[in-house]
């Protein structure tokens, strides 16, 4: 029996869909059997930043309205054999198409199969947000240092604590630039976490291969070296209970040949 | 004035239902004929009379052509094989129109958009990604393809798509459909997806037009 987890955040933009990706991945890449599940309906991206998007031939709004089977509307991802699949959102119509029973149906049919269910809950606090949470068991709550978003991740936390879950919700600080936190422009992990109340679960840091990569639709997991992958590879084994130490903030001081490079990079 | 009038033809017998008779006047004038039919065996030598109804310039509807039908087989040996009409109501008109039309479409589909119609389609218009155009006809598109085309909706498997089709996300004719990536298509203006003898999507070129769908080439003026 699997385990499903929203991951949410409030506010849009602060890399929900890229995080539920991600996470997806480095699951599937543990060995875990993942269902990705988009519920921004009508403005669905996880297919697009998994590559699949080409091949969603029926989507969830056609399961719950019984045009489709689960399993038809089930896309693979050809790259992990049978571990990560993709349950694609609706794009013709809109939040209301859907329903929290049929969501917690649809969820309940998924955990047989599925080690991890993720399910890719929209921006804000309508319809689709209680979609969302409707058949999970534990959300991941996603936040950049931006006050903005620290507002908004904590009017869901305060959601949440109204309609509990089976677990506590577990927060990600995602997109940090350290240099930022360093020198005390944002707030730094320590306040962000204490302020938010919740576990943390990891932090992510900001990086242009996170756009290069999802515009390729490839998760930037998928490539080892990159922090951003670390982050999330930590992520993936916390949640699998493994005890990992936080990521350092420091800013990386640049080798000799890099800055070497950089002088022949300006023009 | 005769409000029933028998003919016999090289088809069979026709009824023709005067259009200024009353449709009480007509049942009682058929029921009259069909009285005495019945009553003169020898005049009629067929074991079983099929009757071809034609109701001129006068649309009935399904309660009245129920009634006629109704009549008939009251009668062992007589049934109605059709009822016909020479005229049809303005819906059927614009349905039949838009069904034998080739519509021609130039507009942009974007993201969950979603265009569906009757008929053919002649596409000199954009589709973005996400973008969906269905319709039950044939599609020929001389436009910028990069969504879903889906001919033959949703079942006939004799329609084709044609056009440029190699930046499409999928291809779909009646009940089959590819997933693009993974098929290698021209870069081409003139490429034919059909559903061939196996029940799969293939792909020709349009030269190759008179093997892949000979009834649409006639239809077109092949020779």
């Amino acid at each position: 029996m699997g385990k499903a987890i929203v991951i949410t955040s409030g506010k849009g933009g602060v890399g929900k869909t890229t995080s539920t990706a991600n996470i997806g991945t480095a699951l599937a890449l543990m060995g875990k059997r993942v269902c990705l599940m988009d519920l921004d309906i009508g403005l669905r991206n996880l297919d697009v930043v998994l590559g699949l998007e080409n091949r969603i031939i029926y989507d969830i709004v056609d399961v719950a309205n019984g045009r489709a089977k689960l399993p038809q509307a089930l896309v693979k991802d050809k790259r992990f054999e049978d571990r990560l699949y993709l349950l694609p959102a609706a794009q013709t119509t809109d939040k209301t198409a859907l329903n929290e029973d049929q969501v917690r149906d649809i969820v309940e049919e998924l955990m047989p199969d599925f080690d991890y269910v993720l399910i890719d809950c929209p921006a804000g606090i309508e319809q689709g947000f209680l979609n969302a949470i409707a058949g999970a068991d534990a959300a991941i709550i996603i936040s950049t240092p931006e006050i903005s978003a620290v507002r908004d991740a904590d009017r869901v936390v305060g959601i949440l604590e109204q309609h509990p879950l089976e677990e506590e919700p577990r927060l990600i600080i995602n997109r940090i630039r350290p240099h930022m936190m360093q020198e005390g422009d944002v707030m730094d992990v320590d306040e962000l976490t204490h302020h938010l109340g919740i576990e943390l679960l990891g932090i992510v840091f900001d990086d242009d291969a996170v756009i290069a990569t999802s515009n390729h639709g490839e998760p930037i997991v998928l490539n080892e070296n990159n922090p951003v992958s670390k982050g999330y590879r930590n992520i993936a084994r916390r949640l699998e209970g493994a005890s990992v130490p936080l990521m350092k903030i420091e800013e990386q001081k640049p080798g000799f040949w890099s800055r070497m490079k950089l002088w022949f990079k300006r023009d | 004035m005769q409000a029933v009038l028998l003919k016999g033809n090289q088809d069979g017998y026709q009824l023709i239902l005067n259009q200024s008779a009353s449709f009480t006047e007509i049942i009682a004038e058929l029921k009259r004929l069909f009285d005495k039919l019945a009553a003169e065996p020898s005049s009629l030598e067929a074991a079983r009379l099929s009757f071809d109804v034609l109701t001129e310039d006068r649309i009935l509807k399904s309660g009245e052509k129920k009634q006629i039908e109704d009549l008939a087989a009251t009668y062992p040996k007589f049934s109605i094989h059709k009822i016909s009409s020479n005229v049809m109501t303005v819906t059927d008109a614009y349905q039949l129109k838009e069904r034998e039309n080739v519509h021609l479409i130039s507009r942009t589909i974007r993201n969950g958009q979603e265009v569906k119609l009757n008929g053919d389609i002649l596409f000199l218009g954009t589709i973005h990604e996400g973008g969906k155009l269905i319709t039950t006809g044939n599609i020929f598109s001389m436009g910028n393809i990069a969504g879903i085309l889906h001919a033959g909706y949703p079942n006939s498997e004799e329609k084709l798509i044609l056009g440029n089709i190699h930046n499409a996300q999928q291809v779909r004719v009646g009940e089959q459909f590819d997933v693009i990536d993974d098929e290698k298509i021209d870069d081409n203006d003139q490429v034919v997806a059909y559903v061939n003898d196996l029940h799969i999507l293939a792909y020709g070129k349009l030269k190759e037009l008179k093997q892949i769908n000979p009834k649409l080439y006639n239809r077109i003026g092949g020779q």
